[in-house]
């Protein structure tokens, strides 16, 4: 039972990460009507580069993110201004295979860069630390990142329901052409919204390199992921992803629990499940 | 979208709305390079054989992801899974009955066609992009299930016991013909396939899909069958693409590497043409033959220039040799009785816009 109960803890709180990953996928679909195919890949990105900032700069892992967020807003920023920008809004296959693309353009330059090892973050301290909750121990980074996934989904929440930002993404969204009507700059807009997008990849990445270790090819599981956390929620809706997100999480360390090696394989599997039992997901709004 | 699909669907049934563009000399050109191609085992040798196995394989995949994308607006990043399917389908049944590998390739195909039904059920759930993507998680549960299962032999995979009965000679050249079947009958069902209702209606389907349902098009049944299709002809050359290595692995055949070569392919020579996969195919092999000591380098050029060809030419080379030539030898688009311009119809949904 102790052990039933830490593998759900640990798995929500992996799952909390998972659904970090999938934040970033869900606003892009949700305002852009795209799927970054490089989603995970700029996960991985974004590791290296706190490797690299670590590295060079002499920073703890934590503190790398007063660098790698402004860095990252800025790549996202770039790419959809000079690239991304190009391709949206006529139809599907031009975004998924320029992204797809890019994925296979990034593993390759990862690798090219920093060989096709695996490389580990110096966490420190806090990678070690946890404590006990009776007979449960519950690691401290594993909470923290969990902590911090819950702070952003709020965050983005408060964004999108309350501010004019969140009210300009909501039109473009629902009506592109209408929004463009009445004055809102989508193109530059959508450059924001990714800039936006890839600072919270940032902040899962970084989390995400000091938990796991990663490679170059470590990106599309990343996707595939993030991917599963969007779809179990339920298109367009935000805290659904949060909810996808956990349970991929659990169902992989609960898989994991059967077979050590199976913990990806049980994830991939309840997605398909559910998709079957639930195709629209945990939360839609209403169809329109 | 483009409206003359929808307006021959509604109007005069196939006979005239047909672009018949051939000249007599194509069929006969055609047939004469089918029996060059299977006398090749007597006059090259086996290192050239091996690179056309390669050639045809890897065009039928291809032609097979053109066919699901270009025409049923099906873009299946996880197409990779029938590859995989369909060699290890082929080399348990052969292992396991000691079975002729070339008796057990059309039971592998029946396998991957029956695997892509069961796939339908949760697939279809997804449309677009998230379809894209949903093919990709059955390509990794697939793959970490085959590295787990110790029949399939785990993580190492398995050899082709029973080719070992073929002399060198035979082996190469059966394989060899194997391989030609496959790609020219990836073609010959694709032509088929297209020039029939059931090509109508995926058209109609793709270039309007509201319009397509309201003239009574059976639209999830088309996607259905060509789904099904073409993973038969995917899984086929996969199968057939590891009788020519004699070793399958899961890492290797359940690889996003199959479907990302095919995707290449597709989008350099034109996606949904049916010409485009012959060129893009030519293309991919004479860049990789050429490039490929670069490693990493290759897949970045390769990378780049899939990109550049997506925003500056998304219907890829064969667009812009038809744009000026008006080609269509195959007789696949369809034109609008009485209109002209639409003569001049785009390949690519994309350029419709433009």
């Amino acid at each position: 039972m102790a052990i039933a109960c830490e593998t759900l803890i640990d798995g929500l709180l992996l799952g909390a990460l998972y659904a970090l990953f999938g934040l970033g996928l869900s606003i892009s679909l949700g305002v852009m009507r795209m799927i970054n195919i490089a989603h995970g890949d700029f996960i991985v990105v974004g590791a290296y580069l706190t490797s690299l900032t670590m590295q060079f700069l002499g920073l703890q892992a934590l503190t790398s993110l007063i660098v790698v967020v402004p860095a990252m807003f800025v790549l996202g920023w770039l790419l959809q201004r000079l690239l991304l920008n190009r391709v949206i809004g006529g139809g599907m296959f031009a975004p998924l295979l320029v992204t797809f693309g890019l994925s296979v353009i990034i593993q390759n330059v990862l690798q090219e860069t920093f060989t096709a090892d695996t490389r580990s973050l110096q966490a420190g301290d806090i990678a070690q630390r946890g404590f006990e909750l009776g007979s449960i121990s519950i690691g401290l980074l594993p909470l923290l990142s969990a902590t911090v996934a819950v702070l952003l989904f709020a965050l983005t929440h408060l964004l999108v329901a309350r501010t004019h930002f969140g009210r300009q993404s909501r039109a473009v969204a629902d009506d592109p052409a209408t929004a463009r009507l009445i004055g809102v700059d989508d193109k530059n807009f959508f450059a924001v919204v990714t800039g936006f997008v890839f600072a919270a990849i940032a902040i899962a990445s970084v989390l995400y390199a000091m938990r796991t270790p990663f490679s170059p090819s470590a990106g599309p599981e990343r996707l595939l992921y993030s991917f599963e956390a969007v779809v179990l929620g339920g298109l367009g809706s935000l805290w659904g992803t949060l909810v996808g997100g956990l349970v991929i999480g659990v169902a992989q360390l609960f898989g994991a629990r059967i077979s050590s090696g199976l913990g990806p394989f049980f994830g991939h599997l309840v997605f398909l499940l559910l998709l079957l039992a639930r195709p629209n997901g945990f939360f839609t709004r209403a169809a329109r | 979208m483009s409206e003359p699909a929808v307006l021959s669907a509604q109007g005069k049934d196939d006979g005239g709305t047909k672009g018949w563009r051939v000249s007599a000399g194509l069929p006969i050109a055609f047939v004469a390079v089918v029996i060059l191609l299977a006398m090749l085992p007597w006059y090259a040798d086996f290192a050239a054989q091996r690179l056309l196995v390669e050639v045809f394989t890897l065009f039928a995949i291809a032609f097979a992801w053109n066919m699901l994308a270009g025409y049923g607006g099906m873009v299946a990043i996880g197409q990779h899974v029938f590859v995989g399917i369909g060699s290890y389908s082929l080399f348990a049944i052969s292992n396991t009955f000691h079975l002729n590998p070339w008796l057990a390739l059309p039971v592998a195909t029946v396998c991957t066609a029956t695997a892509a039904l069961i796939f339908a059920g949760p697939m279809f759930r997804l449309a677009g992009a998230y379809f894209a993507v949903g093919t990709w998680v059955l390509a990794e549960i697939a793959r970490i299930a085959a590295v787990n299962i110790d029949w399939l032999g785990a993580g190492a995979g398995m050899p082709l016991e029973m080719i070992g009965e073929f002399d060198r000679w035979a082996r190469n050249a059966y394989v060899y013909w194997a391989a030609l079947g496959v790609g020219v009958g990836a073609f010959a069902v694709g032509a088929i396939v297209l020039r029939s209702r059931l090509g109508l209606a995926l058209m109609s389907v793709r270039d309007a899909e509201a319009a397509a349902l309201a003239s009574g098009v059976p639209a999830t049944r088309a996607k259905l069958s060509l789904w099904v299709i073409a993973a038969a002809v995917t899984g086929t050359a996969g199968a057939v693409s590891y009788m020519s290595t004699l070793q399958v692995t899961p890492d290797a055949s359940f690889s996003l590497n199959w479907t990302a070569s095919a995707i290449f392919i597709v989008v350099l020579g034109g996606i949904g043409t049916i010409e485009g996969p012959v060129i893009g195919t030519a293309v991919y092999f004479a860049l990789r033959e050429t490039f490929a000591d670069f490693g990493a380098w290759y897949f970045i050029g390769l990378g780049s220039l899939a990109v550049v060809t997506m925003i500056v030419a998304p219907g890829g080379a064969w667009s812009v040799l038809a744009r000026y030539a008006n080609l269509d030898p195959f007789g696949i688009r369809r034109r609008t009785p009485g209109d002209p311009s639409a003569s001049h119809q785009s390949p690519s949904p994309k350029q419709e816009r433009q």
